[in-house]
C-alpha cells in the first residue's frame, strides 16, 4: 500500500516534470519528451504491479490439509454422466492398440525437435527445396515443432536396433502431435495428430508393407478393403509410395471411392546408415499418416477446428 | 501443372481409354488432383471467312458477310449468296480474313466455368440489324485475357466451315497434376518428359531422339554470323550456374504474329497466357521440354552495361544492389540471389524473372536468348526472399540438369526463324555432368518389392524410359540418361520398375514376428483419462503454442518459453510451459456459452528454457496434467472440490500423498495463489504437482467467476509413484464417529489421531464428515467417520475424544 501510495507520488512528478518541456529548446524537445515518457511508462507498470499485489494480499488464508472449508458441506466430484474423453485421443488409442495386437510397440512423438531430426537423419539434403514442402515452425534457436512424426525415425532406429542383432525385427509406431505453418480453416490445422509406422528386418519387402498397412485399416474399419497406391516422394523413402483404401462402407463409400490414407515407402539406406543400421543387411519400411481426418471421417465431423476448440458442446458428445 | 492429353498423344501412342491412362498415370507416375474436361468447350464454334464489311454509321460497328461454308444451324438463315450476317466492333475485321465465329447457340468458351455460361444467340443489333452469333477475340475462345480484337486464323490450317475445335485439336482433357509429388523429377515437368513416363508406364518404348533432342552438345564456341565477332563474353560461377548458353539473334523481318497458333492453344491449356511472339516461343519451349528460357533485348543489354559488346555476368548479388523485375516490382537482392549482370550491372534475377531494363518490346532489334541452369538451393531461398513463383522457377528449383540448354535454345532460334538469325552462339559448360551407372540383380529387385519379375521383362522397363541395360550375367549395369538426376543407388531402379510395372501389381503378404512390449506412458495415459471420465471431467485438446499476452496473464514469464519466429499470429508466438494457462484461456469459452460447472483437463507435453537440454541436445520435454474447475454459481470454497479431484485421482492410482504449502516459485505454480494453493508431496518429499485457486490477478485477467481451482501434475513422476499395490481388509469393521474442537488444521489433528491409533496398534480408515466454526469464535470442530478394523473397546475412544 505503502509502495502504490509513493509510485503515485512518483507519477505526479513526472507529469509535472513534463510541463517543462515548454522551456526546452525546439529541437531538443522530441528528445526530451521521448525520455519523460519512458520514465512515465516505467512507473505505470509499477503501479499495475503494485495493485496486482495488492488485490492478491487481499485474499484470505485456507486450510490446505483440509476436506473442506468451516461450515461448508464436503464436496462432490461431478457425476459421470458430465465426464469425456477427447475423440482423437481416443481413436489414436484404438489405432495403437491394432498396432499393438500386430506385434508393434509404441513410442510416442516429440513436440519440439531439432533440423537434425526433422530433416537431416531423414536423407533431406541441406537447404534442399524439399524441406519447404513441410511449412514449419521454427523457435529463435532454430528448433523445429516437428512438421512430421517422422522426426523419431532414426530414435526410433537407434533405440532399437539392438533387437536386429538379437534376430528380432523392429516394429514401431510412433503417435504424435505436429505443426505445420498452415491457415487454419475446415479441413487444415496448424496443429495436428499422426502416426507413424517403422519397421526394418533382414527380408522385409514391399508387398510386406502392403499387407501391413492393409490389415490394419481392415481391423480399423472391421471390413475388407480393397487398396490403392500411387508414386510419392519423400527423401527418407525410396520407393516412396502414397497409399489408398476403399472408402469404407460404414462411412458411406461407393465402390470407386477411394480416400488418401498415409505416405510410405521403404526406408532409404541412408537413413538406416546414419542410425547405424548395414542397410546391405537390412531393409525397411515406413509409413506416416494423419489421424484427425480418420477420426473426422468416422464420425462424421465436418471440421478440424473442433478438436482444439475446447468446447463443451462438442466434447461432451464423446 | 496441366497437361493436355491431345498435346500427350502427340508423344504417345496411347491404346487405352482417357480413363484407364489416367488411372495409370496417378498409380504410376503422379498424383492427378483433376481432369478438366474440354471435350464439348468448343462445341458450335467455326472458321469463317469474312466476305464483305460495311460501316454502321455512327457506331464504331461493321456489319459483316461471312462464309460458313457448309456448316447448317438451326435459325440462322444464309443470305442470297450462302453468306451469313454478323455485327462485329473489332477494328481488325476486314473482308478476306479467316476468322472465328461462335454460332447461335454454342456457349462462349471463357464463361464454361461461371455460374451461368453464356450461350450466344441471335439478336438484332440498334433495333434493326440482325446479328447473327460473334466472331470470336482470343480472350473469348479463353486464350488470352486481352480484348482488343477478333482472332485470325491462317489460311494455311483451315477453311471456312471447318470446326476450330478439329483445327487446333481444341476436344481435349486436361490432367491437373499435383507438382509437388515430382519434387525430384525436373524431367517431368516437361511434355517430353512426361510422355517419356506415360510410354513407359504403358509398356511402350520411348526414344526422345524422334523429337529433335538430344543429350546435349560439346562446350565450344560458335561463331556463326561475323557480324558479331567474339559476340558473348560469358562467365559464370560453376557451383550456382552449371551450364549458360546464349544465342544472339538478330531481327531481319517479322514474325507472323497476327494468326492465332496450336501453339498458342498450348500455353492456353498449360495455364499460361501468350505475351508476344518471342515470349511464346520461349514459353512454349520450356513446357515442352522442362527447360526455361529468357529473351533480354541485346542493345538495352549492352546500353545497361556500358560496354561494346555484350559481357555476361553470372554472379551473386552484393548486399545492397537493386534490381527492378519485368512486373515493375523494385527489389533489394540478397547475397543468396543470382543475378545475370551486364558487365557490373544485374539486370536480371537468374531463374526467377527478367529486369525492365532488357525487357524486349516492339523496337527489339536484336535478342540475347539465354538457356541456363541455376543452384536451386539459391533459388529456392530467392523464390522464398521475394515470392516469386513463377512458371521458370518452379521448374529450376526441381534442379534442371543442364544437358540441353543448348539443343532447346537452337530449337527456339529456329521458331523464330521468320522474324530473327542466328548471329552467334556461345556455350558456357565447364564441367560436363558424369554418367551414372547402378549395378543391380533381379534378385535385389525382387527381394525389395517382394514379386518375381524376369529379367527380360525389368530390362525392358528400364530400357522403354532409355536406361541403356547391359546384362553381365546376373548383373545388370543401368546407364541412367542425362535427365535422371535422381538416380543414384539401387534403390531408385527398384523403384523404377516397381513403379513402371504397378504398385498394385506387387501382392501384400504379411511378416511374422515378435510380439510387443507395451508403452507404460502410454498404457498410464490411458488409465488416468478412464479415472477421469469417471469423475465427472472433460479431456481437451488445446495449442502448444500460446500467446505473450497468455502466460503474462497467467503470470509466466514469456522469456521462458521458446518462441516460434514465424508464428502465423501472435495469438501463437510462443510454446507453453504449462498447461493450466490454456485451460484457463477455454474455462473462459465456456463459462460464456454458458456452462455453470466443470472441470477441464489435458495431458500434454510443455517445454521450458529453464529445464535445458536433454542428452540429445534438445530440449527436455515434460509430459504434465493440468485441470480446472470453474462454477459460475458456487460461493464456496474452490479449493476443496479440486483437491478431492487430485486426491481420487491419486487414489486410483494407488499413490499417497501430502498436501503441504506451496513453497516452491516454479513457473508452473506461478498461477496459484500461495494462500490458498498446495504442494502435492510424496513421504519421500517428490513433489508430484500443485493445486489450488488462483491469484485474483490471475482469475481476473482470465475474466472468470470466483470458483475457480486447478492443478497440475507431472505425469512421469506419477509413473514413478504409481505402485499398484493396495491392501485389502477383509475383516469385520466398527463404525464409530469422532468430534475433535481445534484451532489448528485438519492435518494436525489426523496426524494426533493417527499417533493414538499407532500407539494403541490399532488401524482404521478415517472419512472426513465436516467442519464447524461459529461466526466469529476460534475454535472449530472437525468431525470424522472411524472405520475400525475390529473391535475396540471405549478407552480408545475416550483417549481419542480428549486430542
Amino acid at each position: 500500500m505503502v509502495e502504490l501510495e509513493r509510485l503515485k507520488q512518483e507519477l505526479k512528478r513526472v507529469n509535472a516534470e513534463y510541463a517543462g518541456i515548454r522551456d526546452i529548446v525546439a529541437e531538443q524537445r522530441a528528445e526530451f519528451g521521448r525520455r519523460i515518457n519512458e520514465k512515465k511508462m516505467a512507473i505505470l507498470a509499477k503501479i499495475a504491479e503494485a495493485e496486482k499485489a495488492a488485490l492478491d494480499a487481499e485474499v484470505q488464508a485456507i486450510d490446505i490439509t483440509a476436506f473442506t472449508a468451516p461450515n461448508e458441506p464436503v464436496p462432490e466430484v461431478y457425476t459421470q454422466d458430465n465426464g469425456s474423453s477427447h475423440p482423437l485421443t481416443t481413436e489414436i488409442d484404438r489405432v495403437c492398440e491394432i498396432y499393438q495386437m500386430m506385434g508393434f510397440d509404441v513410442v510416442e512423438s516429440r513436440q519440439l525437435d531439432d533440423e537434425y531430426h526433422m530433416f537431416d537423419s531423414l536423407n533431406f539434403a541441406k537447404g534442399h527445396p524439399a524441406r519447404d514442402g513441410y511449412d514449419t515452425f521454427r523457435t529463435e534457436e532454430g528448433l523445429i515443432p516437428p512438421a512430421h512424426t517422422s522426426t523419431m525415425q532414426h530414435r526410433v532406429l537407434k533405440k532399437y536396433k539392438d533387437k536386429l542383432a538379437r534376430g528380432e525385427n523392429i516394429a514401431v509406431v510412433v503417435p504424435g502431435r505436429v505443426h505445420r505453418n498452415e491457415d487454419v480453416d475446415a479441413t487444415h490445422e496448424h496443429t495436428f495428430y499422426q502416426c507413424e509406422g517403422v519397421y526394418v528386418s533382414k527380408d522385409c519387402n514391399m508387398g510386406q508393407m502392403l499387407g501391413i498397412l492393409r490389415e490394419f485399416f481392415e481391423k480399423y474399419y472391421e471390413q475388407k478393403l480393397e487398396i490403392r497406391t500411387q508414386p510419392g516422394y519423400f527423401p527418407f523413402t525410396e520407393p516412396s509410395l502414397e497409399f489408398m483404401i476403399e472408402k469404407p462402407r460404414s462411412l458411406g463409400g461407393k465402390k470407386g471411392d477411394f480416400l488418401e490414407m498415409l505416405g510410405c515407402g521403404m526406408i532409404h539406406p541412408n537413413v538406416l546408415k546414419m542410425a547405424g543400421i548395414d542397410p546391405n543387411e537390412y531393409h525397411g519400411f515406413a509409413w506416416g499418416g494423419g489421424m484427425d481426418r480418420l477420426v473426422m471421417l468416422r464420425y462424421g465431423l465436418k471440421d478440424v477446428r473442433y478438436f482444439e476448440s475446447g468446447k463443451l458442446n462438442f466434447l461432451r458428445e464423446f | 501443372m496441366r497437361i493436355s492429353l491431345n498435346w500427350l498423344k502427340k508423344y504417345v501412342n496411347v491404346k487405352v481409354s482417357d480413363e484407364e491412362l489416367v488411372r495409370l498415370i496417378g498409380a504410376r507416375l503422379v498424383e492427378v488432383e483433376g481432369v478438366i474436361d474440354e471435350t464439348h468447350k468448343y462445341d458450335n464454334i467455326y472458321i469463317v471467312r469474312v466476305e464483305k464489311v460495311e460501316e454502321i454509321p455512327d457506331t464504331h460497328l461493321t456489319l459483316c458477310q461471312i462464309n460458313v461454308g457448309d456448316v447448317e444451324v438451326s435459325k440462322v438463315e444464309k443470305n442470297a449468296e450462302g453468306l451469313v450476317q454478323v455485327v462485329c466492333g473489332a477494328p481488325n475485321v476486314c473482308e478476306g480474313m479467316l476468322a472465328v465465329w461462335i454460332a447461335p447457340g454454342a456457349v462462349v468458351p471463357a464463361s464454361v466455368n461461371e455460374d451461368a455460361p453464356f450461350v450466344i444467340g441471335k439478336r438484332k443489333m440498334l433495333g434493326k440489324y440482325e446479328s447473327n452469333g460473334m466472331l470470336a477475340g482470343a480472350d473469348e475462345l479463353d486464350f488470352d485475357d486481352k480484348h482488343e480484337k477478333i482472332a485470325e486464323i491462317n489460311p494455311a490450317v483451315a477453311k471456312p466451315g471447318d470446326s476450330l475445335a478439329d483445327v487446333f485439336e481444341l476436344n481435349d482433357k486436361i490432367l491437373d497434376i499435383e507438382n509437388k509429388s515430382l519434387t525430384h523429377r525436373p524431367d517431368c515437368f516437361g511434355m517430353i518428359g512426361f510422355a517419356r513416363e506415360v510410354a513407359g508406364i504403358l509398356g511402350l518404348a520411348f526414344e526422345t531422339s524422334h523429337f529433335g533432342h538430344t543429350q546435349g552438345r560439346s562446350a565450344e564456341l560458335t561463331v556463326l554470323n561475323e557480324a558479331f565477332p567474339n559476340a558473348i563474353k560469358i562467365s559464370i560461377e560453376p557451383s550456382i550456374c552449371a551450364r549458360y548458353t546464349a544465342i544472339i539473334l538478330e531481327k531481319h523481318g517479322e514474325l507472323k504474329q497476327k494468326y492465332l497458333t496450336w501453339q498458342d492453344t498450348i500455353l492456353a491449356k498449360s495455364g499460361m497466357r501468350p505475351v508476344d511472339p518471342v515470349v511464346n516461343a520461349t514459353n512454349y519451349l520450356m513446357l515442352l521440354t522442362g527447360q526455361p528460357l529468357h529473351a533480354f533485348d541485346y542493345d538495352k543489354f549492352v546500353a545497361v552495361g556500358g560496354k561494346e559488346k555484350p559481357e555476361i555476368n553470372v554472379r551473386l548479388a552484393k548486399p545492397g544492389e537493386e534490381l527492378v523485375l519485368l512486373d515493375d516490382k523494385e527489389i533489394e537482392l540478397n547475397e543468396n540471389d543470382i543475378v545475370i549482370a551486364s558487365g557490373e550491372v544485374p539486370v536480371a534475377l537468374a531463374g526467377a524473372m527478367g529486369g525492365k531494363s532488357t525487357e524486349i518490346d516492339e523496337n527489339t532489334r536484336n535478342i540475347i536468348l539465354e538457356s541456363a541452369t541455376f543452384s536451386l538451393y539459391n533459388l529456392r531461398k530467392t523464390q522464398m526472399a521475394h515470392g516469386i513463383f513463377s512458371e521458370a522457377i518452379t521448374r529450376f528449383t526441381k534442379g534442371q540438369p543442364p544437358y540441353q540448354t543448348l539443343a532447346v535454345a537452337e530449337e527456339c532460334a529456329k521458331m523464330l526463324s521468320d522474324g530473327f538469325k542466328v548471329a552467334a552462339v556461345a556455350d558456357k559448360y565447364p564441367k560436363s555432368e558424369e554418367t551414372i551407372v547402378v549395378k543391380i540383380t533381379t534378385e535385389e529387385i525382387n527381394n525389395l518389392l517382394g514379386t518375381e519379375y524376369d529379367k527380360d521383362l525389368i530390362v525392358k522397363t528400364l530400357e522403354n524410359v532409355e536406361f541403356a541395360v547391359k546384362e553381365n550375367g546376373d548383373l545388370l549395369e543401368v546407364t541412367t540418361p542425362a535427365w535422371r538426376t535422381d538416380i543414384h543407388i539401387k534403390e531408385d531402379i527398384i523403384e523404377e520398375v516397381g513403379r513402371l510395372l504397378g504398385y498394385d501389381n506387387i501382392l501384400p503378404t504379411l511378416p511374422l514376428h515378435q510380439t510387443a512390449e507395451p508403452n507404460k506412458m502410454w498404457e498410464f495415459k490411458k488409465q488416468i483419462r478412464g479415472i477421469m471420465r469417471r469423475l465427472g471431467a472433460n479431456e481437451l485438446l488445446t495449442y502448444s503454442f500460446v500467446s505473450g499476452k497468455l502466460l503474462e496473464k497467467a503470470g509466466q514469464d514469456p522469456r521462458n518459453s521458446y518462441k516460434i519466429v514465424n508464428s502465423i499470429s501472435p495469438e501463437l508466438q510462443y510454446i507453453r510451459q504449462s498447461i493450466v494457462p490454456s485451460l484457463l484461456e477455454k474455462a473462459y469459452v465456456n463459462q460464456k456459452i454458458p456452462f455453470d460447472k466443470f472441470a477441464l483437463y489435458e495431458i500434454n507435453k510443455v517445454y521450458q528454457k529453464a529445464w535445458g537440454m536433454d542428452f540429445e541436445d534438445v530440449p527436455v520435454e515434460k509430459m504434465q496434467m493440468g485441470m480446472v474447475l470453474a462454477e459460475r454459481k458456487n460461493t464456496g470454497t474452490a479449493y476443496y472440490k479440486t483437491k478431492k479431484y487430485a486426491e481420487e485421482l491419486l487414489k486410483e492410482l494407488y499413490i499417497s500423498a501430502k498436501f503441504l504449502p506451496l513453497k516452491g516459485d516454479l513457473a508452473v505454480s506461478k498461477p496459484f495463489e500461495p494462500k490458498r494453493s498446495a504442494e502435492i508431496i510424496t513421504e519421500d518429499g517428490e513433489v508430484l504437482g500443485v493445486v489450488g485457486e488462483f491469484k485474483n490477478s490471475v482469475r481476473l485477467n482470465f475474466k472468470l467467476a470466483e470458483y475457480l481451482a486447478g492443478f497440475e501434475f507431472d505425469i512421469d513422476k506419477l509413473i514413478e509413484k504409481a505402485n499398484g499395490k493396495k491392501e485389502i481388509y477383509l475383516g469385520e469393521i466398527e463404525k464409530r464417529d469422532l468430534t475433535v474442537k481445534t484451532t489448528g488444521t485438519y492435518e494436525e489433528v489426523i496426524e494426533k489421531i493417527e499417533k493414538v491409533l499407532v500407539k494403541n496398534n490399532v488401524v482404521a480408515e478415517i472419512t472426513p464428515i465436516s467442519i464447524y466454526q461459529p461466526i466469529g469464535i476460534k475454535e472449530k470442530s472437525i468431525s470424522v467417520h472411524l472405520d475400525f478394523h475390529g473391535k475396540i473397546d471405549n478407552t480408545l475412544m475416550q483417549e481419542l475424544e480428549k486430542i
